[in-house]
């Protein structure tokens, strides 16, 4: 009772009162912590997330095409698994070379790859392959394949 | 006089050779990558496990469609004959699927037409790469595997 009072350590320090009494805060700290960190919080990540997402609007089916027509083909056999030519293929060894639905870009281009259309501005890279085959009449010979089936559809 | 390090391109195709990879503009990003790898794979593992040869056209087939299609197939390859050609034109909203006449001995035209309904009803849900590959699928496993059919 005499004498002066314990110094504060801890809480009670900071509270400025006596112990068990906390230090009455007031609203605009309260907004900031219940309302700010959590927005922070949103914010950032809506920052990492929002920005890399697609680019380019999906193309559906029935919208007007404008693009260069594309003609895929699958991997020539043998392939050596799918990464690269194998030891003994050469670009001469890579199947189909009389057509001009081109190759995979994994493999060798094909001598006939640049007489399609070198107007197409190219479709892809990787594993696919493009050309025009309707401007490049030159590069195959059309082959009579005897009597043709096959399906049509629209939708 | 030429550097060897030069990496600029100086536009050195000729007639006869192509033209520099750095001559080629941004490619035409139709489909994304994961798009393409799905596409890559089912062409080769169809045409790998039928022992026929499915190639994928899309683009424009002009005004009469299957004349446009039968003739992309007699030029899709050396032997059109086993060759499968699927032509979409997604523009005129029309599918067309091109048997050779080895083909079609096993891919009748029926089973062509369910392949292609499956198709069209992808398509008109606005997914044009899965109902490529379920065509493809439906294809292919109409066609079964070539040991079993030479028996």
């Amino acid at each position: 009772m005499g004498g002066p009072p314990p110094r504060g350590v801890g809480a009670d320090r900071l509270n400025g009162g006596g112990a068990g009494k906390l230090s009455p805060v007031n609203t605009v700290e309260v907004l900031l912590i219940l309302v700010g960190i959590p927005l922070a919080v949103i914010v950032v990540l809506a920052l990492l997330t929002l920005p890399g997402g697609r680019k380019r609007t999906r193309y559906k089916p029935g919208q007007p095409w404008d693009h260069a027509p594309v003609w895929y083909e699958p991997h020539p056999e043998g392939g050596g698994g799918g990464h690269g030519p194998g030891p003994g293929s050469g670009a001469a060894a890579v199947g189909g070379g009389s057509t001009n639905a081109l190759g995979s870009s994994m493999y060798p281009e094909q001598p006939e790859e640049r007489n399609t259309d070198s107007a197409s501005g190219g479709t892809s890279h990787g594993d696919s392959s493009h050309g025009a085959p309707a401007h490049g009449a030159s590069a195959a010979r059309p082959v009579n394949a005897g009597p043709l089936g096959g399906a049509r559809g629209t939708w | 006089m030429t550097s060897s390090l030069e990496v600029e391109s100086h536009d050195t195709a000729t007639k006869d050779t192509a033209a520099a990879r750095t001559d080629e503009g941004a490619p035409d990003e139709l489909f994304t990558f994961q798009e393409l790898a799905r596409l890559d794979e089912a062409l080769t593992m169809s045409s790998r496990e039928t022992g026929l040869r499915f190639t994928l056209y899309i683009g424009d087939l002009g005004p009469r469609t299957r004349v446009q299609a039968e003739d992309l197939h007699a030029r899709s390859g050396s032997h059109p004959t086993d060759a499968v050609l699927i032509a979409i034109s997604p523009g005129q909203k029309v599918v067309e699927v091109v048997t050779g006449a080895g083909a079609s001995r096993r891919l009748p035209d029926r089973a062509c037409a369910l392949a292609v309904l499956s198709m069209t009803t992808s398509f008109a849900n606005g997914d044009l790469i899965g109902g490529i590959i379920n065509g493809l699928r439906q294809l292919s496993d109409q066609a079964g595997h070539p040991a079993t059919h030479r028996h």
